[in-house]
């Protein structure tokens, strides 16, 4: 049976970690004289409230059970944007109550889709809320697909396994503890290592920080309404490049990697294909955008490789309007949008993971047919990948499309070209933030109609949730 | 915690959720109060007097026509009074000085009014100027132009101005309600979350040791009562155990 007053206590701890960080934003907020400190204020006390209240009356639980940690995972998830949504919602501007539920539901799941016009508008202590949602949407995404889901189990979750990799499954098995403590190691140490290295390069302190938690949570939100572009920046944009594809591998692997473990992302299947992949499209746009778009080749290698960067590893940040790029450059970085980067990471998307599985079995499939009598095994990273798993990652593939597919649809029937609503469907799916048309790299989701914009919110959880959480959910009573 | 703190604790909290948000929104409507004042004061009155000086500047120049058509009385009478408007409207200005660049502005006018003055101040009426229309085109009205073009110059800046304060009071007045409509919202879900716990730590428990009791009374059953918080209710169901397997 399923403890609500439990789930109420676990999910108070959630509110009460976002309450710290609307803290601090106010704090930034009175120390900058800005708008921003009411609306912080308020929305820190009902965080806290809510958050402590459950304290004081619910004793800790010995043991959670399945259903009550997945039902944590959703509800937290669903609260916690409806939480971040209370500064945005209160302060005013471009926010109204969907708006901002939009812009909350589009940071924690690190999307990066804005509906502000004018990001600079914003009070800096709000600035900062608003990247915030992104590290803390970050770090809770790779607890879930490191920590919770594979502590909840194998058999019904299945399906979740790939989600978090054979190789996380093999060699990550650490006790909680110790796998909180690795990933907070590597997220923190990732973003003082990306701040450092902006300030040096040019960018303001503040607005490095923020930067920072947009790449490590592979978000995108930026502080300016040019976003990378506002900086004319090389070094900057090749900082951003370098920590978007790390934010974008297994972070066990990352840590691997640092503790000189034999499996690392120099041996990994995986992290092979999702840089290989890259340089390829990386080329490819080049190539088409050069004499098109841009005179140069090394301006085509500039403008591409970020652009292909930041789509592929499900960032989002710009540097280039890609609205007005050829129609098979944007073919391609819509490839990318809808493949996205490795589980085990801040991304979202169907993930490099699963297209490796689909690629290898193709092949297998292939080879069956010459050999009929033979008997094939798919490995990967030295693992045989059960059937069972291949048939997961296959009808996830599906589901993911049809599900781009039928938003988009949904889209269009209010009014949206179809460029614009597809793509607006695939980027909020991916959790990748920009898509063409009407919300291109350089655009935003301002013009929706609302309707549309709940729609995409959808999305968003439903792709950060990896859709199964869900499906999970709806199998509970069965259970 | 004891229960008093317990349920004391839900009633402050409520407490203070509801007197924040009354503390909130009455503020930012005090800022509206402050902000209105502010849209009248600065703005308002440096559009009404520019365009007051825009009448004057078009009376002025209706003047001038008729003194180069010959008539000197009636336009020496609207000169004088068209200027004696300007320069009262122009004091107005001068005095209500709230937004960068309008005292610049200010200046220019002043500048330009005085070249133009200068010009008409000058006999016509019965001078080699009188039926000159050549000269008024290329002269006074030229500085006629001149001293309209800054005079609408500060009634745009002001109009702007104008505008960002009304927007930032449409903000403000969000920024008002939003509190009140979030605290009732808040406090509905607070005052359900709050009867939850009542109900699951402290009515069903009581409930529990009543039946016990009951139980006990009615076939001599054990009295298994687990109550999992240590307050009050949890040293009741103590006691009563205890005293139920003094009296077996």
């Amino acid at each position: 049976m399923v403890r609500l007053h439990t789930i109420s206590r676990y999910v108070g701890l959630l509110l009460l970690v976002n309450a710290l960080f609307l803290g601090i934003g106010m704090i930034i907020s009175i120390i900058n004289h800005d708008s921003g400190t009411y609306p912080l204020m308020y929305s820190m006390l009902v965080t806290v409230i809510f958050g402590w209240f459950p304290m004081i009356y619910v004793p800790p639980a010995q043991n959670i059970s399945k259903n009550e940690g997945f039902l944590i995972v959703i509800f937290g998830w669903l609260i916690t944007c409806l939480v971040g949504a209370l500064p945005f919602v209160l302060w005013g501007g471009e926010f109204t109550f969907t708006n901002a539920w939009f812009e909350s539901v589009s940071g924690f799941t690190t999307t990066g889709s804005t509906i502000l016009n004018d990001i600079e508008a914003l009070p800096m202590g709000l600035l900062f809320w608003r990247s915030s949602t992104h590290w803390l949407g970050g770090i809770g995404v790779v607890m879930l697909s490191l920590v919770i889901l594979p502590n909840i189990g194998h058999a019904r979750f299945v399906l979740l396994r790939t989600e978090m990799s054979e190789v996380a499954e093999s060699n990550f098995r650490y006790q909680t503890k110790r796998v909180l403590k690795i990933l907070l190691i590597v997220y923190v140490g990732l973003t003082v290592a990306e701040t450092i290295l902006l300030w040096i390069f040019g960018m303001d302190l503040f607005d490095a920080l923020m930067h920072s938690f947009a790449t490590i949570a592979t978000g995108g939100f930026s502080t300016k309404n040019l976003s990378i572009y506002y900086y004319h920046s090389v070094a900057i944009e090749v900082i951003i490049m370098v920590f978007m594809v790390l934010s974008g591998i297994h972070f066990g692997l990352l840590f691997a990697t640092i503790i000189r473990r034999s499996t690392n992302i120099f041996n990994s299947v995986v992290v092979r294909y999702y840089v290989l992949s890259m340089l390829v499209g990386i080329l490819f746009v080049s190539l088409n955008v050069h004499g098109k778009v841009f005179p140069g080749f090394f301006e085509s290698l500039r403008y591409a490789s970020f652009q292909v960067v930041s789509l592929g590893t499900t960032t989002g940040f710009a540097t280039i309007d890609t609205k007005l790029w050829p129609a098979f450059s944007q073919l391609i970085l819509i490839f990318f949008t809808l493949q996205c980067a490795c589980a085990g990471s801040t991304s979202g998307g169907i993930k490099v993971d699963r297209i490796v599985i689909l690629l290898k079995s193709i092949q297998l499939n292939i080879k069956r047919i010459h050999h009929p009598r033979a008997i094939f095994t798919l490995k990967l990273e030295n693992h045989i990948i059960e059937d069972e798993i291949i048939k997961n990652a296959v009808v996830f593939i599906v589901l993911y499309l049809l599900i781009v597919f039928f938003s988009g649809v949904a889209l269009t029937s209010l009014g949206m070209d179809s460029m614009t609503a597809l793509s607006a469907s695939a980027a909020t799916m991916g959790n990748v933030g920009p898509g063409f048309g009407g919300v291109s790299s350089m655009g935003n989701f301002h013009n929706v109609p609302e309707l549309g914009k709940w729609i995409l919110s959808a999305n968003m959880l439903l792709g950060r949730l990896e859709i199964y959480g869900f499906i999970a959910l709806l199998w509970m009573r069965r259970t | 915690m004891g229960i008093k703190y317990k349920i004391f604790s839900g009633f402050m909290m409520l407490a203070i959720m509801l007197l924040v948000a009354g503390f909130v929104s009455i503020r930012e409507f005090m800022n509206i109060g402050q902000s209105v004042k502010k849209l009248l004061d600065d703005n308002y009155l440096s559009i009404d007097a520019s365009q007051t000086m825009l009448e004057a500047l078009e009376r002025e120049d209706s003047g001038i026509l008729l003194l180069l058509l010959g008539k000197w009385q009636e336009g020496r009478q609207v000169i004088q009074s068209a200027d004696s408007l300007f320069l009262v409207n122009y004091a107005i200005a001068k005095k209500n000085i709230t937004i960068p660049g309008e005292a610049e502005l200010v200046n220019k006018i002043k500048i330009n009014y005085a070249n133009y003055k200068s010009l008409w101040e000058r006999p016509i009426v019965g001078t080699d100027n009188e039926g000159d229309f050549e000269m008024y085109y290329s002269q006074h009205h030229q500085l006629f132009l001149n001293v309209k073009h800054e005079v609408k110059n500060l009634m745009t800046l002001n109009q702007e101005t104008m505008y960002q304060t009304s927007t930032e009071l449409k903000n403000r007045s969000q920024r008002a309600v939003m509190p009140g409509i979030i605290a009732i919202v808040t406090a509905i879900v607070f005052s359900l979350l709050f009867v939850y716990y009542i109900t699951y730590y402290f009515v069903r428990p009581i409930i529990q040791i009543t039946n016990g009791i009951e139980n006990y009374q009615r076939s001599n059953e054990n009295f298994d009562v687990e109550v999992d918080t240590r307050d009050e209710i949890k040293k009741l169901a103590d006691s009563v155990k205890r005293l139920l397997q003094s009296l077996s």
